[in-house]
């Protein structure tokens, strides 16, 4: 691909890049394609509008867990503890609204502040994360895998394992209301994405995050303040996994003490088949989106052909790795 | 020559050291409970999760019924889903000289390894909810998992007689959602052959199940019923999926979908008497409790039981392992009957 394209213009390298760039943005599309393609084959109803838009907003909430987790894993670190934040951060806002009858604290606060305080939990969370990362420099991978079992135990212990119902439709809004036909929390996933995607590509501060996640000494010497924009990209991930667990929510209609329970491993998949590059300073959001709008299809469509419920796993799992396979092929570069 | 013999020497003195000081698993910790008159001792209580509103109940029923069937219960223990963690708290359970044990397993296959540990220390164990594979048991004290899915099944079935159904299933990994799904599966086929399954294999997890129902009813917007697994998981994600796709009738409203549920939790019963759903099968949890206690009292005094009817409504059965199992009934609750207080979801807060 590099030889024939470079034949023709070899006196211009600098376009060449970008394009060569924009390539392996877009290496999952033709697997996503080749999907679509065969959903539509399977099923009459796969291609109608309702059923995209159920596709859309399954997936609202994981994409914003793999967003956070992009931006993190960009900047050169991980972060387990977002998948008990999905899940800590709408249970104590619900918690804290809630009557004491229903299992809540009894703090009665009106639903507005509580939702206020799912995001407060959401970024307070992805702060100390940060602090124990940056500050203290532990081990990203263990020390967020500890945060995770931390905020799930804080969760269970403070709903005492119960699932929590009686939330205000406040709580359920940003599902349930639509725009446009979409839910709300799909325009929000389109919103923060397109954000992100901008500031990543354009803004010093995303271009910042590449340089940090590529080599921290260098983007030190270069003159970034490497500790605070680290610090920073936690909280925001921190805010943006608590938004998602409102999403799920929504989606949901109640908070489960296992909410968002082993996502981590379908977000690091959506995530890494989108090219983000689990070694930092490698990865789009329009690769991110696409991993996990591939993802939301595949399961969507094994629902659709009802396959035999026992071996719906395994299809998952193998359609995955051909996912990644194609997009190996197509991109020609070597996955990290 | 001398020091090889004092080598020698050394290491069968070591040997002998380490013989004497070494033991094996089997060894009996404790005498056999029968000894002291069988009556007294303490007695643990093995939990597999509390994040299910069924088990918090049945937690709560513990010592509830411990007192009432005079049994000296130690604060149950919960193993969070873990089945090795099971194992590691049997084993501290017997350390602590428990004289019984009352455990829920986690996995039919894995508990087996904590069963042969409490037969070596001869502590009787009584098997709730899950049917080990072997070892050995006093007695399974468990609700007929295979009745739940027919229950929901006669249910539907008679009230549809044709169309489309979908059962969103537990973890296919455990014996209860299999034998759930089995269940409901081989009765609609049998019986109601105008009625099409369709599944949503949802591991006992809300968010599968409410994007696999968003999913199927794109395609099957003629759906007729729903038979939930878990009510206690599934029933929040079930309305709210119907919600969004305006299919949410009450009951008696001829666009109704008609949705049974299972576990018998309070949040179900409300939903009932609303008429959003029209029957639950109530998995007992005040019974388990109870008999629980009341068998591991029985074969703590050394009494041995047969299969055949029971005094309680119902059947103890022998399990081709060998092991017996108090098939425990399980009520369908309707709106008929859900404000019976015997119900165990009318007795505990929400």
């Amino acid at each position: 691909m590099t030889q024939t394209m470079a034949t023709p213009r070899a006196a211009a390298p600098a376009r060449l890049r970008p394009a060569l760039g924009r390539m392996r943005e877009f290496a999952l599309l033709p697997a996503l394609a080749a999907l679509v393609v065969l959903g539509a084959v399977v099923n009459d109803s796969f291609l109608t509008e309702r059923n995209i838009i159920s596709i859309l907003g399954a997936s609202a909430a994981l994409a914003l867990v793999v967003l956070a987790e992009s931006l993190i894993l960009i900047t050169g670190k991980i972060d387990l503890s977002l998948e008990s934040v999905v899940g800590i951060a709408p249970g104590l806002g619900a918690l804290l609204v809630i009557p004491a009858a229903a299992a809540g604290f009894g703090t009665g606060w009106p639903a507005w502040l509580g939702i206020l305080a799912i995001f407060v939990v959401g970024g307070a969370i992805g702060a100390f994360n940060g602090w124990l990362s940056v500050r203290l420099r532990l081990n990203a991978f263990i020390v967020s895998l500890a945060m995770l079992i931390v905020l799930r135990g804080l969760l269970t212990g403070a709903t005492e394992g119960k699932t929590l119902f009686d939330m205000p439709d406040a709580f359920f809004a940003i599902a349930t209301t639509t725009f446009l036909r979409l839910p709300m929390s799909v325009w929000l996933a389109v919103v923060c994405f397109g954000v992100a995607g901008f500031t990543l590509r354009y803004h010093r501060l995303g271009r910042a995050l590449y340089a940090i996640g590529g080599n921290p000494e260098a983007a030190r010497a270069a003159g970034i303040r490497v500790e605070r924009v680290t610090w920073a990209v936690y909280t925001i991930a921190g805010v943006l996994a608590a938004a998602a667990g409102l999403c799920l929510t929504g989606y949901v209609g109640a908070i489960n003490a296992n909410q968002g329970q082993n996502m981590i491993f379908t977000v690091m998949a959506a995530a890494v088949i989108g090219g983000i590059s689990m070694n930092g300073g490698r990865g789009t959001m329009t690769g991110a989106v696409t991993g996990v709008l591939l993802l939301g299809v595949v399961d969507n469509l094994l629902t659709l052909a009802q396959v035999a419920s026992f071996w719906k796993q395994a299809i998952y799992g193998a359609i995955i790795l051909v996912a990644l396979v194609i997009s190996r092929v197509t991109s020609g570069q070597a996955q990290e | 020559m001398k020091r090889t013999t004092l080598a020698a020497a050394a290491a069968l003195t070591l040997s002998a050291a380490l013989l004497t000081g070494c033991g094996s698993t089997k060894d009996t910790g404790a005498g056999p409970a029968a000894g002291g008159g069988g009556q007294g001792g303490k007695v643990g209580v093995g939990l597999p999760l509390l994040t299910s509103p069924f088990w918090q109940a049945y937690n709560n029923y513990v010592p509830t019924m411990a007192r009432e069937q005079g049994v000296d219960a130690l604060p149950t223990v919960n193993s969070n889903s873990d089945p090795t963690q099971q194992i590691t708290d049997i084993n501290n359970l017997l350390n602590q000289n428990v004289r019984g044990l009352v455990v829920a397993p986690l996995d039919s296959a894995a508990i087996v390894a904590g069963l042969n540990q409490a037969e070596r220390k001869g502590v009787p164990v009584v098997a709730v909810d899950v049917a080990p594979e072997k070892g050995k048991v006093a007695m399974v004290v468990r609700a007929n998992n295979r009745a739940y899915g027919e229950k929901a099944c006669a249910f539907l079935g008679d009230r549809l007689k044709k169309g489309k159904v979908v059962q969103i299933q537990g973890d296919l990994a455990s014996v209860n959602g299999r034998d759930r799904s089995q269940a409901f599966r081989d009765c609609m086929r049998s019986r109601y052959p105008d009625i099409k399954v369709l599944e949503i294999p949802a591991e006992w997890k809300a968010e599968k199940a409410a994007s696999g129902l968003d999913s199927l009813l794109n395609a099957n917007p003629d759906l007729k019923g729903v038979y939930m697994q878990a009510g206690g998981v599934y029933l929040a994600p079930t309305l709210q999926a119907l919600r969004s796709k305006n299919l949410l009738f009450p009951a008696g409203d001829p666009k109704h979908i008609a949705i049974v549920s299972n576990d018998g939790i309070p949040q179900e019963f409300a939903a009932i008497r609303k008429g959003e759903i029209d029957a639950t099968v109530s998995q007992p949890a005040d019974a388990y409790a109870r008999w629980g206690m009341y068998y591991i009292k029985q074969a703590m005094a050394g009494k041995t039981f047969q299969p055949g009817r029971t005094d309680h409504g119902s059947e103890i059965v022998r399990l081709p392992s060998g092991i017996l199992e108090d098939q425990l009934p399980a009520p369908l609750v309707t709106k008929e009957n859900v404000n019976d207080r015997s119900l165990w979801g009318n007795t505990v807060s929400r």
